[in-house]
């Protein structure tokens, strides 16, 4: 893929990134802490791993982040989609290699879990209390779930992708 | 011994007994889908009883700090605590057997939403812009 294409397409995907966390944060949360969110966003992170590398997903990601702290606006957001987005991204990187494409939502559902547990320790240092720790077993379950979910959408959308030729 | 002879025939562990993590990622999918599954319920199942866990005396926490320990075993007439701190003030309401936040002044009210925590159990309300926490402390004795 040329320069300017791929720099063209990790635009794009920010775009698309920003988009979707935008719209996550007027969903609720699937636990009731503040700032967790469901890390729809990560699609995206997926998808730009797969389709260009693990670098410049992170760019993808860390605009996202940034931006995304400026739409949303609350104090809290900044904290929390950077502690979930930086480990559901670290566990990315560690296993997009170890499996075949087609199982892309078993990756996702691990960067999940990650991203979850991310949260928590966010959580966690905001309240200084060992006692957050009671909301993280449903917090690894709704990560594997939303996990499952963004990776088949991951999937799809690579499909999609592919099929224009890009 | 059973179960060894499944994972060594699956191919997930070699014949010295050690784990075989390149079998395990090319596998097909249904180990996955049972690994996840597992995950969900075993996350599902440790929640509900952790929402059962009971106890009599509630601790409230700002910024991990006490700010009070109540025995709602005791509590004879239904009060309001207000917590006022530098985080933003809440307002605790305290009765026989139960507590909740009332009344917030933070953005997202998640607090309040989150309804009553009784002496029977329930999951610990947190109130993040204002590092406030409130839990009941375990008694040990798990139902
Ligand atoms: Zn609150």
């Amino acid at each position: 893929m040329a320069k300017t294409k791929r720099l063209a397409l990790m635009a794009l995907l920010t775009a698309i990134a920003l988009t979707i966390f935008v719209i996550e944060n007027q969903i609720p949360a699937p636990v009731p802490i503040p700032g967790v969110k469901l890390g729809l966003a990560n699609i995206i992170t997926l998808v730009a791993m797969v389709l260009l590398s693990r670098r410049e997903a992170g760019a993808v990601l860390l605009v996202r982040i940034l931006m995304g702290a400026m739409f949303a606006g609350s104090p809290s957001t900044l904290l929390f989609s950077a502690a979930g987005g930086a480990l559901a991204y670290a566990v990315m990187c560690l296993t997009v290699g170890l499996f075949p494409e087609n199982r892309l939502w078993v990756v996702s559902a691990l960067a999940g879990v990650a991203h979850n547990a991310g949260q928590l320790i966010a959580c966690m240092l905001v309240v200084k209390t060992p006692g957050v720790l009671a909301y993280a077993p449903i917090l690894a379950a709704s990560g594997v779930v939303t996990g499952v979910f963004t990776g088949l959408a991951a999937m799809y959308l690579l499909r999609a992708l592919r099929k224009t030729k890009l | 011994m059973l179960n060894l002879l499944f994972y060594h025939k699956q191919g997930l562990i070699d014949k010295h007994g050690r784990f075989n993590y390149n079998t395990i990622m090319k596998k097909k999918t249904w180990i996955w889908v049972l690994i996840l599954a597992a995950v969900v319920l075993a996350g599902v199942i440790a929640t509900i009883r952790i929402s059962r866990r009971s106890g009599t005396y509630a601790l409230i926490t700002v910024d991990g700090e006490l700010v009070e320990r109540i025995d709602l075993s005791k509590v004879r007439e239904s009060r309001d605590l207000v917590v006022e701190t530098a985080y933003g003030r809440n307002i605790v309401h305290i009765e026989q057997g139960a507590i909740s936040v009332t009344e917030a002044d933070c953005p997202d009210q998640i607090c309040v939403l989150m309804g009553k925590l009784t002496t029977d159990g329930g999951m610990p309300i947190i109130c993040m812009p204002h590092r406030l926490m409130i839990e009941i402390e375990d008694d040990g004795l798990d139902g």
